[in-house]
C-alpha cells in the first residue's frame, strides 16, 4: 500500500530535476541489486562440472540479453555511479547544493559522453 | 539539562553514520572496480566469450580471484545497505520491517558465503 501511495506521489509531485535524479538513482540501484543477486548465484555454478555453467552462460550469448546488459545493466550502473558522485559532491561541499540543477545537467552530459562511445564499442563487439 | 537515563545509550545513531560512510567509501571503490569489470568483460573479453573455461582461466591468477572477491563483498554490501534504506521507505509495520530485514540478512549471508566459497576454493578440472 505504501508503495502505491509512493508511486502516486512520485508521478504527481513536481519535484523537477532533483526528484527525477533521485528516482532514477533508486530504480537503477534496485535493478542492479536484482541483477547482482542472480549474477552471484550464476557464478556459484562454477563449483559444478563445466556443462552446468555453460548451459546457463548460453543466456549471456542471447542477442536480447546482450542488448539488455548494455542498455539496462551498463546504462544503470553508469547513471548510478555518476549520480552518486554528484550526491557526494553536495554532501561534502554543501555550498554546491545551490547549483544542484546545473550539476545534474553537467552529470547528464558526462553520462552521454561516457555511455555513447563505450556502448557503441560493446554493440560493435556483438557482431 | 536533560534528565539522564540509566539505560544503555542507543548506538543506532553511530551505526547509521557508519552505514552512510560505508555507502560512500564503497561507492568510490565500485566506481573504479565495477565499471572496470563491465568494460573488461564486455569489451576486452566480449560477452560471447563468457564460459566456464574463460573464468577458470581468469581464476588461475590469484589477483583476479582477489579482484572478484573484493567486488563481491563491496558490491553486495553496498547494494544490501541501499536496499535496507529502500525497504525502510516502503515497509512501515514493525512486523513487516522485521521480516524484510531478516530476509535481506539471510540473502546477504547466503550470497557472500556462496560467492566467496566458489572464488576461493575453485580448482580447474
Amino acid at each position: 500500500m505504501a508503495a502505491v501511495t509512493s508511486f502516486f506521489r512520485a508521478v504527481t509531485y513536481r519535484g523537477r530535476e532533483g526528484q527525477i535524479a533521485w528516482m532514477l538513482h533508486r530504480v537503477t540501484g534496485v535493478g542492479v541489486f536484482v541483477f547482482l543477486a542472480l549474477h552471484i548465484l550464476n557464478i556459484f555454478l562454477m563449483a559444478f562440472p563445466s556443462n552446468v555453467f555453460n548451459s546457463v552462460a548460453a543466456l549471456y550469448h542471447n542477442v536480447l540479453f546482450e542488448l539488455a546488459t548494455i542498455f539496462g545493466l551498463y546504462l544503470g550502473v553508469l547513471y548510478h555511479a555518476l549520480n552518486g558522485i554528484r550526491v557526494m559532491i553536495v554532501d561534502f561541499w554543501p555550498g554546491a547544493g545551490k547549483y544542484q540543477v546545473p550539476l545534474w545537467r553537467v552529470q547528464l552530459v558526462i553520462f552521454v559522453l561516457a555511455f555513447v562511445p563505450s556502448a557503441a564499442v560493446m554493440l560493435a563487439r556483438m557482431f | 539539562m536533560q534528565a539522564q537515563s540509566f539505560a544503555r545509550p542507543r548506538r543506532t545513531g553511530n551505526l547509521e553514520r557508519a552505514a552512510w560512510l560505508f555507502t560512500r567509501i564503497s561507492a568510490l571503490v565500485l566506481l573504479v572496480m565495477a565499471v572496470f569489470h563491465l568494460l573488461y568483460m564486455h569489451i576486452v573479453m566480449g560477452q560471447d566469450a563468457i564460459s566456464f573455461q574463460l573464468i577458470a582461466w581468469r581464476w588461475q591468477f590469484p589477483g583476479w580471484r582477489l579482484f572478484d572477491l573484493v567486488l563481491l563483498v563491496f558490491g553486495w554490501l553496498h547494494g544490501a545497505n541501499g536496499m535496507r534504506i529502500v525497504l525502510d521507505d516502503y515497509v512501515h509495520s514493525p512486523v513487516g520491517k522485521t521480516v524484510a530485514r531478516t530476509l535481506l540478512g539471510v540473502l546477504t549471508a547466503t550470497l557472500i558465503v556462496l560467492g566467496a566459497f566458489v572464488v576461493l576454493t575453485f580448482k580447474a578440472p
